[in-house]
């Protein structure tokens, strides 16, 4: 395997990563240990014993000084505190703790970078520099063009350039319901009607040819993708192209819109019941179904995967992965801000210096 | 069979979209693809030595690759421009039209970014990363035929085809190309003495590339990231993804049988294998392993260099998985050898005196790219 040396300047060695978020408590050296049982030993026979063989006086102890230390490991304190750390669990067992004792970084970068997270594929077609190019072209893409944040459920107004359009730029307005892939090759959905017309348009979130991406209105849902939608009344995705954008403030948590939607009678594009979605209205949903049907999706929601192991393994990226993409991240976040801070400075002053030519104030 | 096929190479599609008739009609037999040396033990098991302790094994590791650093530097460009007693290439080889071919250089495929050209036209580049190598070894053409690994004629017998013409006409020569240089613990002596004639420590990869003559290079030589600039062309050559043992329906793209309508245990087979009671022909197509086979990407344009990682960003995509090792050289497609002509890449290689005023920037691109931090800007 070329990526294992030390001599050559390449991606560092692949370490195994322990599972992140279990669920299940781990069992650790210091406590659930079985209570020693102790019996009360009857006063004859301890007599006996006694009387039997003489007793020995206590000497030193026959192992070696060191056994214990080979043959009974224990992990120091600050061992143990990394293992929790790494693997997203306290000792009380609490995920959210563990997690913001990690966050060094501010919550509000999780949220404008939601795709700077590297890809959940397998480790070998995953690499350190690779993602770290991604990284740094999302931030220079990010000078050009103010890229919002947004999430599933939002609404967006976005104009790319169109060279047979009128003013040679075509702008779309739809709510936001799908949002997928990482670093450069994020895409987005918007759909909306255009004369009782349902349309829905993919966007590459990095593309050159996006003029601007404005955010009309901030929310969340109830789940990752409004698919179900293109099976719902079009009265949920009817969005006036004038709208006027609603202010939001970063420090506030993202509203979220629980609305409950109520599907069109079935046939449907995809059998909505079978994913798990929290935001259709399921009694309503489950009037069209067949007991069998009705079962099934129930059997679904049980919520069995919270057991499987293997799958939040496998679906989930690694917390010291997620950490260091957010931390290289941030860096160049701040930097951003000061390349930000410097344009407006010589915004300002070539206004001033035109001012002054002109004679205008 | 009564006529000897020819062996026009062509690419394996190595998904169903592709048409039957692109597939290649060449037979295996066990040491096809074997990288060669194979006549070499590569990697020597570890020795558990139990009379060092961990702290002195540690420190006789770090020696070793002290070491291995050291003979690597000694012989980097950097070390040729520092030393005032560097002396500069005696006559290098001008670049001939129709004779000159150059060495390539090994690479690791890394993965995929995209990228848009000025025009709005979204590009996929292959990233690959330019680990350290030096030239092994200069087999001149006159020499091929004594070479071992090319006297081995079961293959063109079991093809009934001809001799590849680079072997009989003796144009080119090979040239052994050393990659990844490591502790020499790994390996066995053997393979290290192919590295000591040379003065180098043992490397991972060993490839080779055919060269002409007055692009050869002489034992030692550093082979680098300028060796190819923005807008060659280039041909990359790996080991497609192996995709383990498939049957012929996805192996060979057979029709299988019908699903439905009473089939009885007739799906995904192969069918017949033969007719009228003859035999089963040699390369008759059945299921086995698909995929881990060498195969060229042509003619890809180097659309970007970036000097800090040692990263060439190469239009399109190459066979091979991430971190694979990938062969590139100046592309053999006739357009791209003529416009060579007019444009000569450095002979034999890029050398200290070849850099620009100023050095490299860090990243290089194409001017037909568009860089992320400019804007768009369509003509109207």
């Amino acid at each position: 395997h070329p990526a294992r040396d030390a001599t050559s300047a390449i991606s560092s060695s692949w370490q195994l990563r322990p599972v992140p978020g279990l669920q299940v408590p781990l069992r650790l050296p210091s406590d659930r240990r079985p209570p020693v049982r102790r019996f009360a030993c009857p006063a004859s026979i301890a007599a006996a014993s006694a009387a039997a063989s003489p007793a020995v006086p206590p000497g030193p102890p026959l192992a070696p000084a060191g056994i214990a230390r080979v043959y009974k490991p224990r992990l120091s304190p600050e061992a143990m505190k990394e293992f929790w750390r790494l693997s997203g669990i306290g000792p009380d067992h609490s995920r959210a703790k563990a997690a913001d004792q990690q966050a060094e970084v501010p919550p509000e970068i999780k949220r404008l970078y939601q795709e700077a997270l590297p890809p959940i594929v397998s480790q070998d077609y995953r690499d350190p520099i690779v993602e770290s190019l991604h990284r740094a072209e999302m931030m220079r893409r990010r000078r050009v063009i103010n890229i919002p944040e947004f999430h599933v459920g939002s609404i967006l107004a976005v104009s790319v350039m169109d060279k047979h359009a009128p003013n040679k730029v075509n702008r779309f307005v739809g709510l936001c319901i799908l949002r997928r892939h990482t670093g450069l090759f994020t895409t987005f959905t918007l759909r909306n009607m255009v004369d009782q017309v349902c349309v829905q348009i993919e966007y590459e979130l990095y593309s050159p040819s996006i003029v601007s991406i404005q955010l009309l209105k901030l929310e969340r849902r109830l789940d990752d993708n409004l698919l179900y939608l293109m099976d719902a009344p079009h009265s949920h995705c009817t969005i006036p192209f004038d709208m006027v954008p609603e202010p939001y403030s970063r420090n506030d948590p993202v509203p979220v819109n629980r609305e409950r939607v109520r599907l069109n009678p079935p046939p449907w594009m995809c059998k909505w019941h079978l994913h798990g979605y929290q935001g259709i209205d399921l009694e309503h949903l489950y009037s069209y179904l067949s007991d069998k049907d009705v079962a099934k999706a129930i059997e679904f929601s049980k919520a069995y995967k919270r057991y499987d192991l293997l799958d939040q393994y496998l679906n989930r990226v690694p917390v010291p992965d997620a950490d260091y993409a957010f931390k290289d991240i941030f860096i160049q976040h701040q930097e951003l801000l000061q390349h930000q801070q410097q344009q407006q400075q010589q915004s300002s002053k070539k206004s001033e210096v035109i001012s002054k030519l002109t004679g205008t104030v | 069979m009564a006529t000897a096929p020819h062996t026009w190479l062509r690419l394996v599609p190595s998904c169903r979209s592709y048409s039957k008739a692109t597939r290649l009609h060449k037979i295996d037999y066990p040491w096809k693809d074997e990288p060669k040396p194979h006549w070499v033990r590569q990697f020597e098991a570890r020795r558990v030595d139990a009379d060092l302790t961990p702290e002195n094994r540690d420190w006789l590791r770090q020696w070793r690759l002290q070491r291995v650093r050291d003979a690597v530097a000694s012989s980097s460009e950097a070390a040729a421009a520092a030393s005032p007693l560097k002396e500069p290439p005696a006559a290098r080889p001008l670049w001939t039209p129709r004779v000159s071919q150059r060495c390539g250089l090994v690479g690791i495929k890394l993965g995929i970014l995209p990228m848009w050209y000025r025009n709005g036209q979204k590009v996929h580049t292959t990233v690959v990363q330019i680990p350290d190598q030096r030239v092994l070894r200069w087999v001149p053409p006159e020499d091929l035929g004594n070479y071992a690994s090319l006297r081995e004629m079961r293959p063109y017998r079991l093809n009934q085809s001809f001799l590849p013409r680079w072997l009989t006409q003796q144009r080119w020569g090979l040239q052994l190309v050393g990659a990844v240089p490591a502790d020499p613990a790994n390996f066995t002596a053997q393979w290290c003495g192919i590295f000591k004639a040379a003065g180098l420590p043992p490397m991972r990869k060993i490839s080779r590339f055919l060269v002409s003559p007055d692009a050869s290079l002489q034992p030692g030589a550093c082979l680098g990231l300028h060796h190819f600039r923005v807008g060659d062309c280039v041909d990359v050559v790996a080991r497609t993804v192996n995709r383990g043992f498939q049957g012929v329906m996805e192996r060979h793209l057979m029709e299988g049988g019908p699903a439905a309508h009473g089939s009885t245990k007739f799906h995904r087979k192969m069918g017949s294998a033969a007719g009228g009671g003859g035999p089963i022909y040699r390369g008759k197509r059945m299921p086995g392993v698909m995929g881990n086979r060498f195969r060229a990407a042509r003619s890809l344009p180097v659309l970007r260099v970036n000097t800090k990682h040692r990263l060439l960003f190469i239009k399109g995509f190459t066979p091979g998985p991430p971190h694979s090792y990938c062969q590139i050289m100046d592309s053999w497609m006739l357009d791209v050898r003529r416009s060579l002509d007019a444009n000569p890449p450095p002979m034999p290689t890029y050398f200290a005196e070849d850099a620009p005023e100023g050095g490299y920037p860090e990243d290089v691109y194409h001017p037909d790219l568009l860089p992320y931090d400019q804007p768009l800007e369509l003509p109207d």
